[in-house]
C-alpha cells in the first residue's frame, strides 16, 4: 500500500479566541520517521493529540491507517503506541507492574508477554530498574521505559510527544537509535520535538509556528533551500592547492582562497562532488578536510524569516 | 533595632506577595465569597430542632366530642400535619414502623367516663428513632393534653409556662428536651463566625505552604535571607485581614437580616477574634509541615475541622459531653472562641468577661508557634 | 466489554490504593473516627451536667428533691454552702446550672394544693449558653412541678409513696407516653445510622476526586484513553475496587458500632450493606464528575468540601428535613444522601420493610444510573 498512513487536511483547533492549530495539512508515509518541529507552545502537542483522537478538532479531517479518527477514535487504538509529554507510569507501581498493566490492556499476557518484555528490557537497558517504583526512576530511565511501554504491543504507528525532553545527550542518542531501528522494521514514527537538530534523524520534517505549518520537506531539502549551505574547509599547503582545485573544478562554484587552504560553499553535497573530494584527498595526503553542516536552528530561523516576509501577521 | 526593622519589612514583603497570589486564585476567592452566604443560610433556615410538618396518627377508640376536640387541639398547635386515622393497635405500630407517623395518639374508649371520674388518660406511641424529635413532639402533645379544658368547647392555646404532666420511662428525657423557648437560630448564628473562620484559616494556610513546597517556590524562598518564621508570619497576614472581613460578615448580616445584634462590646469581639485567627492559622501551618502533598494537607484540615466543630461545642453544648471528651475540646481554639462569642453576643459581655477565653487562645497560639518553629527548619532535608 | 481488560484495571487500582499508606489510613480511621465522634460524643444523650445545689431548707422534702435531681446521672451534683457560692461557681464555669432551695421550702409544700403556687425554687444558669440554659431550666422546672404535688401529698400522709404514675391534675388529661422504637430514647442509634450517610457521602467523593485529578496530572489518564480500554471499563475499573473497599468499610462500621457503641441494626444487616454499597457507587461517580472539572487535587478537594457541607446539613444527618422550610425540603430531597440516610435509619432503627422504603430505594437507583451514565460521558469526553 502506498497511501500515506496518516493524512490530515485543514486541521484546526481553536480554544475560545485562541487558535492553537491553523489549517494544517499533513501526510506521513508508511515506515517513515516524521518530525514535527516547533517552539514551545507552537501547537505540536495539540496536533498530536488530535491525531490520536484525544482532542476533537474544530475543523478538518484526519485519517490514520484508514480510520476516520474524528468519528471513530477508538478504532485505531490497537495499532498505535503513544508516549505523552509526561511519561505515564503509575506511581506506587514498579516498572514491571506498569508493564504488566499496559500489556494486559492490549491483551498481551503470559508467555508472550514474557518474551516480548525480556527482549524490550534488553534493548532498552531497563533490567536494573524493573523492580523500582516508577517515581524513583531518573528522567533518562523514565523516558526509555515510556518508549518501551509504547512499543510493547508492536504497534504499527508510534506517536511520541517530545520523547527526549529533559534527557541527557547520551540517552538522547540512544533513543534515536531505537527509533530508527523501529522505522527500519516498518513502524511509522511520528515525533514532536523542540530540539531542532533531531530533525536529521528523520525522513521528513515539518516546522510549525504559532499553529501554522511553515515548512514540510525532508531535512536535506530544507537545508538546501534555507541556508548558506555546507561549508567545506580544505586545509592544504600552498603547493598542493592548485592540484586540489583542479580536481574539484567543475563540481563547485568559485572557491574562496583562505590562509590555510580553500573554502567551498555548497547548497547540497552531491555524490559527484564527494567523489572528487575523496580523490583529491587521496592525492594530497597532508590535507585536512572539515565539512560543516548548516545548523537546523539556522535553517529554522531562515524559514521563519521567509514566512514572516510573506505573512501579514508580521515577524515572530 | 535594625533587626526588628528587617523582620517587619520581610514579613511585609511576603504578606504583599501572598495577597497578590490570593487575588488571582479564583478557586479560593469563590470559596471565600460563596461559603459565608451558604453557611449563613444554612444556620438561619436549615438547622432547626423545632418540629414542623409532623406526620401523626390518631387511634380514636372513644369517638366522642371530647376526643375529637382533643385531636383538634393538638392540630391547632400548628406543628402537625393532618392526622391519619388508625383503626387498630397493630396498624398504628405499622404506621410508626414505616415512618409514616412519628406519634400516634391512642384515645381509649373510656375517655368520657374517665373524665367524669376525674382521671382522664390517653396514650402516646412515639417513634423513638430520633429521640430529640420524639421528646419534643411528645412534649407538645402532652402539654396540649394537660392544659386541655374538659368543659370548654374551644381548644386552648399552647401555654409555654404551663408545666408538662406526663409519666412513663421517657419522662426524664422528654422533660429535658422539651424547651419551647429554644432559640435555635440564635444558637447557631452565634457560632457562625467561628465556623467560617475555622474553614478559612485551616484550608488557606495548609494549602499555601504545601503548595509552595510542591511547586518549588519554597526552596526559592529558603535561599533568600529571610528566616522561616518571617515567611510563616508573612503568609498569615493577608488571612488575618480576610478573617476580620468574614467576622464582620458573620456579625453584621444576621443583624441586618434577623435583628440579631451582639448585646455586648464590639471591641471585645474584635479583640478576641485576633488570637483565634492566629491560632487557627497556626494549626493550618503546622499541618502543612507534617504532610507531603497538598491533597493530604486539605484532607487533614477537612477531617480536623469537622471534629473540631463537634468537640468545641458549636453544634451542641460541650457541657453535655462526657468528661474526658470535654477536656479534649479545651485544646481547640474554637471552643474558647465560641464561648467568648456567646458571652458577648447573648449575654452582653465585654473585655473582662472574655479575658479567660482570649488568654487561652493566646496560649494555644504560643504553643503552636513553638511547634511550628521546631518543625520548620531552615533547610529542606 | 472485555473481562481481562477490566480485571487489569481493577487490579492496578487495588495495588495503587493499598500501597499508599496515607490513603489506607484515611480509609480506616475516618469511618471509625466519625462513628465515635457522632455516635459517642454528639449523640444527644445528656449526662453529667455539672449542677450546684444549695439546700437552704434541709427538710425531708428538699432532700427528696435533691435525690430526684441526682436520680439518673443526668446531673453531677455538688453541694454549695450558700447561693453566693453558687453564683461564683457559675461564673467560673465550675457548674453549668445552679439550684437554690429556699429555707422555707418545706412550709411551702405543706401548704400546697393542686393549682396553687408551686414551691419557689431558684434555677440559675450561665446565660451565655442559651441552649443549655433553656434545657436545664425546663428540666428542673418540670421536675419540680412533677414532684411538688407528690411532695404535697407526702407532707400530708408520709406513708403514701410517691408513684411516678399519672398525675392527678385539676383539669387536663393525663398522658402515658411510650416510645415504640428506641424506648430509652437513646441518642446513639440515631447518630450511628446517620454517620454511615455522612462518611459514605463525604469520604468517597473526596477520595475519588483526588485520585482522578492526580492521574490527570500525571498523564496516566490520558494514556488510558489511548489504550483499547473502553470508557465503561475505565469507569468500572475505578468504581468496583473502591466500591469494594468502602463496602468493607461499611461492614467494619456496622461491627464497630455494634461492639463499641452497642448499636446493632434492627433490620437486615445484609440489606443495609447492600444498599450502602450501591450508595457508595453513587458517591464515587459524583467524585469522578467533580474531578473532571478540577485542575489540581487541592481544587477537587475544595469543590467537594464546598458541596459536601450543605449536603451534610441538608440531608437530615443532624437536623430533621421535616423541620426545614418547604423550599429547602425540596432541595434536600433532590440529594441522594437524604434518601440514603432515611433508608439507613429505617433499617437500623425500625426494621422497616422493603415495601415502604421503595420510593427512596427507587430514587437512589435512578440517581445511580443517571450519575454513572454521566460519569461515563465525562470519561469519554474529548476536549
Amino acid at each position: 500500500m502506498n497511501t500515506p498512513i496518516i493524512q490530515a487536511h485543514g486541521l484546526t483547533k481553536r480554544f475560545g479566541d485562541f487558535t492553537a492549530v491553523d489549517a494544517l495539512d499533513l501526510s506521513v508515509e508508511r515506515g517513515s520517521i516524521f518530525a514535527f518541529l516547533g517552539a514551545n507552545g507552537s501547537g505540536k502537542s495539540t496536533t498530536i493529540r488530535m491525531l490520536i483522537g484525544l482532542l476533537r478538532p474544530t475543523a478538518g479531517t484526519i485519517e490514520v491507517d484508514g480510520v476516520d479518527v474524528i468519528r471513530r477514535p477508538r478504532r485505531v487504538r490497537d495499532h498505535i503506541g503513544y508516549m505523552g509529554q509526561k511519561v505515564s507510569l503509575y506511581q506506587g507501581l514498579s516498572l514491571r507492574e506498569n508493564v504488566e498493566f499496559y500489556a494486559g490492556l492490549y491483551g498481551l499476557t503470559g508467555e508472550e508477554l514474557e518474551r516480548r518484555w525480556t527482549a524490550l528490557r534488553e534493548r532498552f537497558d531497563l533490567g536494573a530498574f524493573e523492580k523500582e517504583r516508577s517515581e524513583d526512576l531518573s528522567a533518562g530511565v523514565r523516558q526509555r521505559a515510556g518508549l518501551a511501554v509504547a512499543t510493547l504491543h508492536r504497534p504499527r504507528l508510534l506517536f511520541l510527544d517530545e520523547p527526549t525532553a529533559g534527557v541527557d545527550v547520551h540517552n538522547r542518542a540512544r533513543f534515536w537509535e531505537i527509533i530508527q531501528e523501529e522505522a527500519e522494521a516498518g513502524v511509522t514514527v511520528f515525533v514532536t520535538t523542540h530540539f531542532l537538530e533531531e530533525a536529521d534523524y528523520c525522513d521528513w520534517v515539518s516546522f510549525i509556528d504559532r499553529g501554522r505549518l511553515i515548512a514540510n520537506a525532508p531535512p536535506e531539502e530544507l537545508r538546501s533551500r534555507f541556508s548558506q549551505g555546507y561549508r567545506i574547509d580544505i586545509d592544504v599547503t600552498a603547493e598542493e592547492r592548485p592540484r586540489v582545485l583542479q580536481r574539484l573544478d567543475g563540481a563547485i562554484p568559485a572557491p574562496e582562497l583562505t590562509a590555510t587552504g580553500l573554502r567551498v560553499r555548497l547548497p547540497k553535497l552531491e555524490p559527484e562532488f564527494l567523489g572528487r573530494l575523496e580523490q583529491a584527498a587521496k592525492e594530497a595526503p597532508g590535507a585536512r578536510i572539515a565539512i560543516e553542516q548548516p545548523a537546523m536552528t539556522d535553517v529554522f530561523r531562515r524559514v521563519l524569516a521567509s514566512v514572516a516576509s510573506q505573512d501579514p501577521r508580521g515577524a515572530p | 533595632m535594625s533587626r526588628w526593622r528587617t523582620f517587619v519589612s520581610n514579613v511585609a514583603a511576603i504578606a504583599y506577595k501572598e495577597a497578590a497570589i490570593i487575588r488571582h486564585d479564583k478557586a479560593f476567592l469563590s470559596m471565600v465569597l460563596i461559603q459565608p452566604w451558604m453557611m449563613l443560610l444554612i444556620a438561619s433556615y436549615v438547622l432547626s430542632n423545632k418540629p414542623a410538618d409532623v406526620p401523626w396518627a390518631v387511634l380514636d377508640q372513644s369517638h366522642t366530642a371530647l376526643s375529637r376536640r382533643l385531636v383538634q387541639s393538638v392540630q391547632a398547635t400548628g406543628y402537625f400535619l393532618r392526622p391519619q386515622t388508625e383503626t387498630s393497635y397493630e396498624s398504628a405500630r405499622e404506621r410508626l414502623r414505616e415512618g409514616k407517623a412519628l406519634v400516634v395518639l391512642v384515645i381509649p374508649q373510656s375517655l368520657a367516663r374517665d373524665a367524669e371520674r376525674g382521671e382522664p388518660r390517653v396514650q402516646l406511641l412515639l417513634d423513638g428513632s430520633d429521640p430529640l424529635s420524639a421528646a419534643r413532639i411528645g412534649g407538645y402533645v402532652s402539654q396540649v393534653a394537660s392544659s386541655f379544658q374538659l368543659r370548654i368547647s374551644a381548644p386552648v392555646a399552647l401555654d409555654p409556662d404551663r408545666p408538662i404532666r406526663s409519666a412513663g420511662p421517657i419522662d426524664i428525657r422528654q422533660r429535658f428536651w422539651f424547651n419551647p423557648t429554644l432559640a435555635d437560630r440564635e444558637f447557631f448564628l452565634a457560632a457562625l463566625a467561628g465556623m467560617l473562620l475555622t474553614n478559612l484559616c485551616l484550608s488557606g494556610t495548609s494549602l499555601g505552604l504545601v503548595g509552595e513546597r510542591e511547586s518549588g517556590t519554597y526552596e526559592q524562598m529558603l535561599a533568600l535571607p529571610i528566616r522561616p518564621i518571617e515567611i510563616v508570619l508573612g503568609k498569615l497576614v493577608p488571612f488575618v485581614g480576610i478573617s476580620y472581613v468574614l467576622m464582620l460578615f458573620a456579625i453584621v448580616v444576621p443583624g441586618l437580616c434577623f435583628g440579631i445584634w451582639p448585646h455586648g462590646s464590639w471591641l471585645a469581639l474584635f479583640w478576641t477574634t485576633l488570637p483565634f485567627v492566629l491560632a487557627s492559622l497556626a494549626i493550618g501551618v503546622l499541618v502543612s509541615t507534617l504532610v507531603e502533598t497538598s491533597a493530604q494537607a486539605v484532607f487533614i484540615t477537612v477531617f480536623f475541622a469537622l471534629p473540631s466543630f463537634v468537640l468545641s461545642g458549636v453544634m451542641m453544648p460541650y457541657q453535655f459531653m462526657p468528661h474526658g471528651v470535654r477536656e479534649v475540646g479545651a485544646v481547640l481554639p474554637l471552643r474558647w472562641y465560641q464561648i467568648a462569642c456567646r458571652r458577648i453576643i447573648e449575654r452582653g459581655g465585654g473585655i473582662i468577661e472574655t479575658a479567660g477565653p482570649t488568654l487561652a487562645m493566646f496560649a494555644i497560639f504560643a504553643v503552636l508557634l513553638a511547634l511550628i518553629r521546631w518543625r520548620m527548619k531552615p533547610r529542606l532535608g | 466489554m472485555n473481562r481481562r481488560r477490566l480485571w487489569t484495571l481493577v487490579r492496578r487500582e487495588i495495588q495503587a490504593t493499598f500501597r499508599d499508606p496515607f490513603t489506607v489510613t484515611i480509609l480506616v480511621s475516618v469511618p471509625i473516627g466519625a462513628l465515635l465522634l457522632f455516635g459517642f460524643i454528639l449523640a444527644t444523650d445528656v449526662k453529667h451536667l455539672a449542677l450546684g445545689l444549695y439546700d437552704g431548707s434541709r427538710s425531708a422534702a428538699s432532700r427528696r428533691l435533691a435525690a430526684d435531681l441526682a436520680a439518673n446521672k443526668t446531673f453531677d451534683i455538688t453541694a454549695y454552702p450558700s447561693s453566693d457560692a453558687i453564683g461564683d461557681a457559675l461564673g467560673s464555669g465550675a457548674i453549668s446550672v445552679g439550684v437554690v432551695i429556699p429555707a422555707d421550702f418545706d412550709d411551702d409544700t405543706r401548704r400546697s394544693r393542686p393549682g396553687a403556687e408551686p414551691p419557689r425554687i431558684q434555677v440559675l444558669y450561665d446565660g451565655g449558653e442559651a441552649a443549655l440554659a433553656g434545657n436545664a431550666e425546663a428540666f428542673v422546672n418540670s421536675l419540680l412541678q412533677a414532684s411538688a404535688p407528690a411532695l404535697g401529698d407526702q407532707a400530708r400522709d408520709p406513708r403514701r409513696s410517691v408513684v411516678p404514675g399519672a398525675e392527678r391534675g385539676g383539669g387536663g388529661i393525663g398522658v402515658v407516653a411510650r416510645a415504640v422504637f428506641n424506648p430509652g430514647l437513646e441518642g446513639t442509634p440515631f447518630m450511628v445510622a446517620g454517620t454511615f450517610g455522612f462518611v459514605l457521602s463525604f469520604l468517597t467523593t473526596l477520595i475519588t476526586a483526588v485520585s482522578i485529578v492526580n492521574e490527570k496530572l500525571a498523564g496516566t489518564f490520558e494514556q488510558l484513553q489511548v489504550t483499547p480500554a473502553t470508557s465503561i471499563e475505565i469507569l468500572l475499573g475505578k468504581l468496583l475496587p473502591l466500591g469494594a473497599v468502602f463496602a468493607f468499610d461499611v461492614a467494619l462500621m456496622v461491627v464497630i458500632a455494634g461492639l463499641v457503641l452497642r448499636v446493632w441494626p434492627e433490620g437486615s444487616a445484609l440489606l443495609f450493606v447492600g444498599v450502602s454499597a450501591y450508595y457508595v457507587l453513587i458517591s464515587l461517580a459524583l467524585g469522578l464528575i467533580f474531578s473532571a472539572t478540577s485542575a489540581t487535587a487541592a481544587e477537587a478537594v475544595q469543590k467537594t468540601v464546598l458541596f459536601s457541607i450543605p449536603l451534610v446539613q441538608l440531608s437530615g444527618f443532624l437536623f430533621p428535613v421535616r423541620n426545614m422550610p418547604t423550599v429547602v425540603q425540596w432541595l434536600a430531597n433532590l440529594l441522594p444522601a437524604t434518601h440514603y440516610i432515611k433508608i439507613s435509619r429505617a433499617i437500623y432503627l425500625r426494621a422497616e420493610g422493603l415495601g415502604s422504603m421503595m420510593p427512596d430505594l427507587l430514587f437512589l437507583f435512578v440517581c445511580g444510573v443517571g450519575l454513572i451514565y454521566y460519569a461515563r460521558r465525562v470519561i469519554e469526553a474529548r476536549a
